[in-house]
């Protein structure tokens, strides 16, 4: 199959959903998210359960009707068309395959709606089956097929009439782990193969930081912040991202002084000073600091430019050993890496040099 | 699943239906079906029953209240509801909970599962004809066994024996599933704690039952309640009911008003029990303690002798009802049951030339209505469970309206409501079918519900998303799912049609009989032969279609695998 000629952006502008709750009466499921995805974009909706994601992907497809805000692929206004004319292609969570159609009949269901004359239809299934490595499988019916299996007839199925936009929705949380990651390998490069532009709901970090082009990071019905994987690791805009992309260490510190560039703060009781951190707070203000597990070293004794720091407890997991380190009668979590990453025991005093760069300082009220 | 809010710029009619316009037609269409064949008819009951000269009045009602005999028939009616509930709920429990409980030879269980099943699709007098064969004044116990001349069957005790016996196969139906669901998991529990075995039945087997033999108990009252045809045969004047007050009341003496009046009287309770059952079932008032959690025992709920205790009672109700039925086979092939026993044909040839006609318009009627109505409530009930427009519910509740009344009601009401212009139906075919169709489709309507609840809706989004229309996607993906629930439909909408009388006995013509009409013109020539004779042939065509749309049933089971309906939701 040949990747797609002209891919089409999606646009999202101040959308709400509402739903009637029967108890907290009118409840939003999305509210004033705005999202623009690039042509040819693979990008993702993360958060956590509840978030919205899957509703705003539902008003992608055209499932869900907005109560408000419109809905643009490429240049048309869609608010008001129905799914069956959205050229859509939708991965569901639990497959949606047909049950009384086989293999076959499953994926050419798309072309035989379009009416596409037999020898095609016949040429383009064959053709999507071998690509996603379910040729000979055509006569089985769907519950005889494994769960991976079904994922593919899925995919097949959504992609075979070559929609202009494709959409996931947790496609691979039925699978076990090896095969999620696998299975996300080959959606990044089939998408990457075709170029169809692709919005993919999940709420598994790790999946949407390795499949992505950007991710939007959603709470509460609200889009909170939009980047790329790096972007949101190294610069969340909130203390919720930080939380939610990778893990890390918040610490609470009191702003002394800026100047230059250069931030002083009071942190686990010492005084640090940070280059390149960006704030608008002022002397006295509270803080919290995102220190990354890797960013923060360990020596075997204070030295100069460290703070003092007992070991409560490590974890050897072969390329990386993981720590835990109180300071000032604070848990950090560290990351070491290397030969010797696994040389502290659990007890042993010893130094803790924190990161000077590359430290996002969030407004210590934030949530 | 809740409804955003509508966008603004669509107001009125508009606003109110799914923007597909194929959906939409499909609501504008059955809602046009339902106000023609459901509320205009009961309308005009209503109208003509309390509306002269264009002013309100209740007046009627007093009259016909004021009436002694009318106010017997009510409370008679009330009275035989209560007992056949009490009495086939008894029953029905009694025989689940032998089938579920009792470890009972698959033999038995087929025994049993036969003998409840016959009630269900025969026609209506059939208990009532093979009651006088047994008990009558010419009896086989009264008067050959017992040897007593003059025995009288009609009155109170028969009726209630006969309409038990008729309609505890619907609790039995209802109350199997709930004792299978409680499960002998739960009673050996309490048994391992030290409870007897009549400590345990007392207090947890028949606590959880409570809601299963209320509904049970709520659906025979119902089913008394409307009973036209036992009542008619057995009752005599000892014992008047209001529906055949009601029906002698507009055939007898030509008073269509009187007769309106009174099928409002059997209108209250009917509506009341109705409304009673639904509030049981809609508060998810059914035991749901999963049958699935992990294997059950045999169960050690029983001690012998109460075992073996039930499987006699139960076995015996089941021979009880072979033994009546065998009766009525035999009527039908004697020269005269009770007079002359010598082996004749004669009653079927009867059925073949006198009743041919009846037989000929009963089938056609049949058969146009059967797929009608199963579409119809495949239809309604992908509309229900799917759609999401504005007044869903009452579309479920008045396609539900015409089922849940008796049938004298929906008689008459068709009677005033189609004898005249604008809508001249009388003497036609089409009255009749319609009758069916609106009638006896809930079954249909329900099965294609529960159907959908089970069939993810996202199956139905992934072929939207493909590109189909919402009428393509009904037709290639939706329909073969609720196949089984269009078969279901269709084959109840057809037993009713072979069988059922109380509706349709208003609405028959020179120009269209039906064979349970004719059975009852039988019964009152006191031609008991051809009577018996017509009964067996319509049980034996019933049997014939219904195993054959069990086998369609059970081939479509076996296509589609197991897991299937639920969407394939693995994990
Ligand atoms: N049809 C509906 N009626 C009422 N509330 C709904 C409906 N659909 C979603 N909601 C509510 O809207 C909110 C967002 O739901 P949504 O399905 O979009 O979450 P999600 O981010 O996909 O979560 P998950 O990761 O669990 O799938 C939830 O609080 C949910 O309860
Ligand atoms: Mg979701």
């Amino acid at each position: 199959m040949d990747s797609v000629a002209n891919p089409v952006g999606i646009r999202l502008t101040g959308m709400d959903v509402k739903f009637h709750h029967r108890v907290k009466g009118e409840v939003y499921a999305a509210r004033d998210v705005n999202i623009t995805v690039a042509p040819g974009e693979l990008l993702t909706l993360l958060g956590p359960s509840g978030c919205g994601k899957t509703t705003s992907l539902r008003v992608i497809a055209g499932f869900q009707k907005p109560s408000a805000g419109t809905v643009h692929i490429g240049d048309r206004d869609v608010t008001n068309v129905l799914a069956n004319d959205r050229d859509i292609g939708f991965v569901f969570q639990n497959y949606a395959l047909f049950p009384h159609l086989n293999v076959f009949e499953n994926v050419a269901y798309g072309l035989r709606v379009r009416s596409q004359p037999q020898a095609v239809l016949e040429a383009s299934v064959g053709d999507i089956l071998r690509m996603v490595g379910l040729a000979g499988y055509e006569r089985q019916m769907p519950h005889q097929l494994s769960g991976g299996e079904q994922q593919r007839v899925a995919l097949a199925r959504a992609i075979v009439v070559k929609p202009r936009v494709l959409l996931f929705d947790e496609p691979l949380s039925n699978l076990d782990a090896k095969l999620r990651v696998s299975m996300r390998g080959e959606i990044q490069s089939l998408q990457k193969r075709l170029g169809i532009t692709t919005v993919y709901v999940t709420h598994d970090q790790e999946e949407a930081m390795a499949i992505s082009d950007r991710i939007v990071v959603m709470n509460q019905g609200r889009v909170v912040q939009v980047g790329t994987a790096g972007e949101l690791y190294r610069s969340p805009a909130s203390i919720f991202v930080a939380g939610f992309i990778g893990r890390t260490n918040l610490l609470p510190a009191v702003i002394r002084g800026a100047a230059g560039g250069r931030l002083t703060l009071d942190i686990v009781g010492t005084a640090h000073t940070l280059d390149g951190a960006q704030t608008d707070l002022g002397s006295g203000s509270k803080v919290q600091c995102v220190m990354r597990p890797e960013t923060i070293g360990l020596t075997p004794e204070s030295a100069p430019g460290t703070v003092p720091g007992i070991v409560r407890s490590r974890t050897y997991l072969g390329e990386k050993t993981e720590y835990t380190v109180e300071v000032s009668r604070q848990q950090l979590f560290v990351v070491q890496f290397g030969a010797d990453a696994e040389r502290f025991a659990p007890g042993a005093a010893i130094g803790v040099a924190l990161p000077v760069s590359g430290v996002q300082v969030l407004s210590g009220d934030q949530s | 699943m809740a409804e955003a809010e509508t966008r603004p710029g669509r107001v009125g009619l508009a606003a109110m239906l799914p923007r597909d316009p194929a959906l939409a037609a499909a609501i504008l269409v059955i809602w046009a079906l339902l106000a023609l064949f459901v509320i205009y008819p009961l309308a005009a009951l209503l109208m003509r029953a309390f509306v002269a000269d264009g002013t309100f009045s209740l007046e009627p009602l007093l009259q016909v209240l004021a009436q002694r005999q009318h106010r017997v028939a009510l409370v008679n009616s009330l009275i035989l509801g209560a007992l056949v509930g009490v009495i086939g709920t008894t029953l029905g429990f009694l025989v689940a909970f032998t089938v579920s409980r009792a470890e009972l030879g698959k033999g038995w269980v087929r025994l049993i599962d036969i003998a409840t099943l016959l009630p269900l699709i025969s026609p209506p007098f059939t208990t009532s004809i093979a009651f006088v064969f047994s008990f009558g004044p010419r009896g086989l116990i009264t008067h050959d066994l017992l040897g007593l001349k003059a025995a009288n069957v009609y009155g109170l005790y028969s009726t209630l024996a006969a309409e038990s016996l008729t309609y505890f196969p619907i609790a039995y139906l209802a109350l199997r599933p709930v004792l299978s669901a409680i499960g002998t998991n739960l009673e050996d529990m309490a048994f391992s704690l030290g409870s007897s075995r009549w400590r345990v039945f007392r207090t947890v087997t028949l606590p959880l039952c409570v809601p299963g033999l209320a509904n049970s108990f709520l659906l025979l009252f119902a089913a008394s309640l409307a009973d036209f045809a036992t009542p008619l045969v057995l009752a005599g004047n000892a014992f008047p009911v209001l529906p055949t007050e009601a029906y002698l009341q507009i055939t007898g003496m030509f008073d269509l008003k009187g007769g309106a009046v009174l099928s409002f009287v059997l209108l209250v309770p009917a509506v009341l029990v109705f409304l009673a059952q639904r509030q049981w079932v809609a508060r998810g008032h059914y035991v749901t303690i999963s049958g699935k959690a992990g294997p059950q025992s045999a169960g050690q709920g029983l001690s012998p002798s109460a075992r073996w205790l039930l499987i006699a009672a139960s076995v015996l109700l089941g021979l009880f009802i072979v033994y009546l039925y065998a009766l009525l086979l035999y009527a039908s092939v004697v020269v005269a049951f009770g007079a002359n026993h010598a082996l004749t044909l004669g009653h079927y040839k009867v059925v073949f030339t006198d009743g041919l006609k009846a037989i000929k318009d009963t089938l056609i009627i049949a058969f146009i209505g059967m797929p009608l109505g199963g579409l119809f409530g495949v239809l309604v009930g992908y509309l229900v469970a799917r759609g999401e427009f504005a007044g869903r519910r009452a579309m479920e509740m008045a396609s539900m309206a015409n089922y849940a009344l008796p049938g004298t009601i929906v008689g008459i009401a068709y009677l005033i409501a189609f004898n005249d212009p604008p809508i001249e139906l009388a003497g036609t075919a089409l009255i009749i079918i319609a009758c069916y169709i609106f009638r006896y489709s809930p079954t249909g309507i329900r099965t294609t519900v529960a159907l959908l609840q089970q069939i993810d809706k996202s199956i139905e989004e992934a072929s939207l998303s493909l590109g189909a229309r919402s009428f393509t996607t009904f037709r290639r993906i939706t329909l073969p799912l609720v196949m089984p629930a269009f078969f279901a439909g269709l084959g109840v909408v057809f037993i009713r049609s072979m069988t059922a009388i109380s509706a349709t006995i208003f609405l028959v013509s020179i120009g269209w009989s039906l064979i349970t009409v004719r059975i009852l013109e039988n019964m009152t020539e006191l031609s008991l032969g051809p009577a018996a004779a017509f009964s067996v042939f319509v049980i034996v065509i019933v049997m014939a279609v219904t195993s054959l749309i069990g086998l369609l049933l059970e081939r479509m089971k076996a296509s589609l695998g197991d897991t299937s309906l639920s969407g394939m939701a693995a994990g």
